[in-house]
């Protein structure tokens, strides 16, 4: 994990500082509401003076121990006692009071971490695959140019007020675990015919009120131009992005409206002018980066061990947990471990400060201190050996962290919708535990198999539904929650975007219209299908027929 | 309006001028579309002329003819309006000498990024403006990237 040397700690201390003065002097009365609200937005603080939300950045996913002890004593100290994992893997806190939030910076610079660019119309922060590192087929670690690219956007001058927010992310590998192809700028690190590794680079996806699947702007990027591409991208956005409507805002409508060629032609120019310049990329700072994601020191005994074998043979809930919840890592005698964030009833990506704390000893007694955040809002220990799992399972399912539903129906993504977010139409907490409820029977959930269901509570799509296999969006009408579903969305390599399946159904009838969906896919699938594929063989009709039949 | 140079409150002989100001003498600044209606008049006036320019001009225009003016000045309409940053570094780019003005909604957490982009002049309302102010260029002192200033990207340093 990449640690701050004294240009990256001293950055984060003077942003402390100086957004501590800014919080006085807006306390004061000296600065405007609006004045505030551009500086606050800097650092991931959104809405009022009486209930701000705040934004932490957890950087392509990274936190480590020490980091989460932390975030588990501010929740203590600032909070009500618990967080939330965001879709960017980020962490937020919803109840501090401002007067404290630069405190909370402060405590947040003390172990490497800080808020800068969670919010307002910047560079967010990078994301990428949460098996960075550890899976077999990947072509390189994404890491490091995730953190060149976390450097090179921090306070960058040029870009802190572009049209809007934008964002990027990083795969490695023919397996997207980070929707790249639904970002302003999608990278995938690629080897070219000659063997080079550097990065294709789509532009202009994005999810919210107009959906788009990026495209393919460059078919290989060189390592050393990956700064200067990108930032004759966002120097292109920048001059020539809507700024007359918001919701045109995004690259993606700049990208469609000026059609793709045009587009490239005007990136290319200006990235002639600068690709030589000092944003040229010196293997020496690769090398310094990628020194920080060596692999660890893995024990090479590890797959020697018979007990995980005796124990799964022993304990079917263990066994269960096991096959849903952990995956092969790429150093034999170790698991990739899912630290599941969607219990039974509660919202999806909370976390506890007595949670955090326990992770915090599980990553650091068995997974080299470091944890992952994954963009569907659960947690990961990258590198667990298989003698250590049934110890790691045993105080997860303790601690309610265990449930075994990774990929499934009720691993659902859901933004927190009309009980806490003032955006949002319809509410979502209610209908995620109604769906919970219908299909509390694991055995049946897991007979499902993989299947990703993204709910949000309006069109801004926080949650991504437009990419779940089934996609809820909550719509109001008349002063009412109804949900519009859509199917065959996909956010990995072969992403697609939901098609509506008709007309909304009322909130009481969510859960039962999935059943109906589920029951389509189930009677239809070959053995082994995925929902998704079935739904890609067979279309939209079928269940749209058999949804909406008049009852028998 | 106090004018901001090398970090400092200084004074200002422009004066901004419209459709209805243009003949007035001494040192005006004249938004694009003004100066090309009206070039062969204002290019044969006494006193200077410099030209104001904004994220809709065509800025090919503009760097096509920069050169002969001591003074560009960019306008920030609306604080969210960032166009104004990459206009200045286009114009640093390009090699422009002259004085770099920026103008418009601009407020302190600005103040740094505009020097960073190459502004060289910095026009502030007098409802914003508060000498306190000047702290906010050296409130943060390092920087990872490169930019229209001197500052090397971090990993040439």
């Amino acid at each position: 994990m990449y640690q701050y040397n004294e240009v990256d700690q001293k950055l984060v201390d003077e942003r402390v500082e100086q957004f501590r003065d800014q919080t006085r002097r807006y306390l004061a009365g000296e600065l405007s509401d609006d004045d505030f609200l551009a500086l606050r937005l800097m650092n991931g603080l959104y809405v009022q003076r009486h209930a701000p939300m705040l934004r932490v950045a957890g950087p392509y996913g990274m936190y480590n121990s020490t980091q989460l002890r932390k975030l588990a004593h501010i929740a203590r100290t600032y909070d009500k006692g618990y967080a939330h994992f965001t879709t960017r893997t980020n962490l937020q806190f919803n109840w501090p009071a401002l007067e404290q939030v630069p405190d909370i910076l402060a405590e947040l610079a003390s172990v490497q971490m800080h808020a800068i660019q969670t919010s307002g119309n910047c560079i967010r922060n990078t994301t990428t695959d949460q098996f960075a590192g550890v899976i077999a087929d990947e072509i390189e670690d994404p890491r490091p140019y995730c953190e060149i690219i976390r450097q090179w956007s921090s306070l960058h001058p040029e870009f802190a007020y572009l049209p809007r927010k934008f964002k990027i992310a990083i795969s490695a590998g023919p397996t997207d675990r980070a929707a790249t192809q639904v970002h302003d700028i999608g990278l995938h690190i690629v080897k070219n015919d000659a063997g080079e590794v550097g990065f294709e680079v789509l532009v202009g996806g994005g999810l919210g009120r107009t959906p788009v699947i990026g495209k393919q702007i460059r078919p290989f990027l060189a390592k050393q131009d990956l700064l200067s591409y990108l930032e004759a991208i966002i120097r292109v956005y920048n001059l020539n992005g809507r700024r007359d409507n918001k919701y045109k805002a995004r690259i993606k409508i700049l990208v469609q409206a000026m059609g793709i060629d045009k587009f490239r032609e005007l990136v290319d120019a200006e990235w002639e002018q600068i690709r030589e310049t000092d944003l040229q990329l010196p293997q020496s700072e690769i090398d310094r980066v990628k020194a920080f994601f060596t692999p660890f020191d893995y024990d090479q005994s590890a797959a020697e061990d018979t007990s995980l074998a005796q124990k799964l043979a022993e304990d079917e809930a263990f066994r269960i947990w096991y096959e849903r919840n952990t995956v092969e890592h790429k150093q034999a005698g170790y698991r990739i471990t899912y630290v599941s964030l969607k219990p039974y009833l509660k919202p999806a990506g909370d976390i506890t400060a007595e949670q955090l704390d326990l992770v915090a000893d599980l990553a650091e007694k068995y997974s080299f201190g470091e944890v992952r955040a994954t963009h569907n809002q659960n947690l990961v220990l990258a590198d667990v050996r298989n003698a250590d799992l049934y110890a790691v399972w045993q105080v997860l399912a303790n601690a309610d962290l265990a449930r075994p539903n990774i990929g499934t129906l009720t691993d659902m993504t859901v933004c927190p919708g009309g009980d806490f977010c003032a955006l949002a139409n319809a509410k979502t907490l209610g209908i995620a535990d109604q769906i919970n409820q219908k299909f509390e029977d694991m055995d049946y959930v897991h007979d499902l198999g993989d299947l990703k269901l993204n709910m949000s509570g309006c069109i801004n799509a926080c949650s991504h539904h437009h990419v779940g296999h089934i996609g809820i969006l909550g719509v109001d009408k008349k002063g009412e929650d109804w949900y519009q579903i859509t199917l065959g969305g996909d956010d990995g390599s072969e992403a697609a975007l939901g098609k509506v399946i008709g007309k909304a159904v009322a909130a009481d009838e969510v859960a039962d219209t999935l059943q109906k969906v589920i029951e389509v896919y189930v009677n239809n699938r070959f053995e082994n299908e995925r929902f998704i594929d079935t739904f890609r063989r067979i279309g939209l009709d079928p269940f749209k027929e058999y949804v909406y039949a008049p009852a028998h | 309006m106090p004018l901001l140079i090398n970090r400092e409150v200084v004074s200002d002989n422009w004066t901004l001028v419209d459709e209805e100001t243009l003949q007035q003498s001494g040192d005006i600044i004249v938004p694009l579309a003004l100066y090309l209606e009206n070039q062969a008049e204002l290019n044969s006036r006494e006193g200077q002329t410099g030209l104001l320019v904004n994220g809709d001009d065509d800025l090919n225009t503009v760097l096509e003819m920069a050169e002969q003016f001591p003074l560009i000045a960019v306008d920030f309409p609306a604080f969210r309006d960032g166009r104004g940053f990459s206009i200045a570094r286009l114009l640093v780019r390009a090699g422009y000498q002259g004085e770099l003005r920026a103008t418009g909604d601009i407020g302190r957490d600005r103040l740094a990024y505009m020097e960073r982009c190459g502004f060289t002049a910095i026009q502030i309302a007098d409802e914003v403006y508060r000498p306190e102010m000047l702290s906010a260029f050296t409130e943060v002192s390092n920087y990872y990237q490169s930019a229209a200033d001197q500052v090397r990207a971090v990993y040439h340093q």
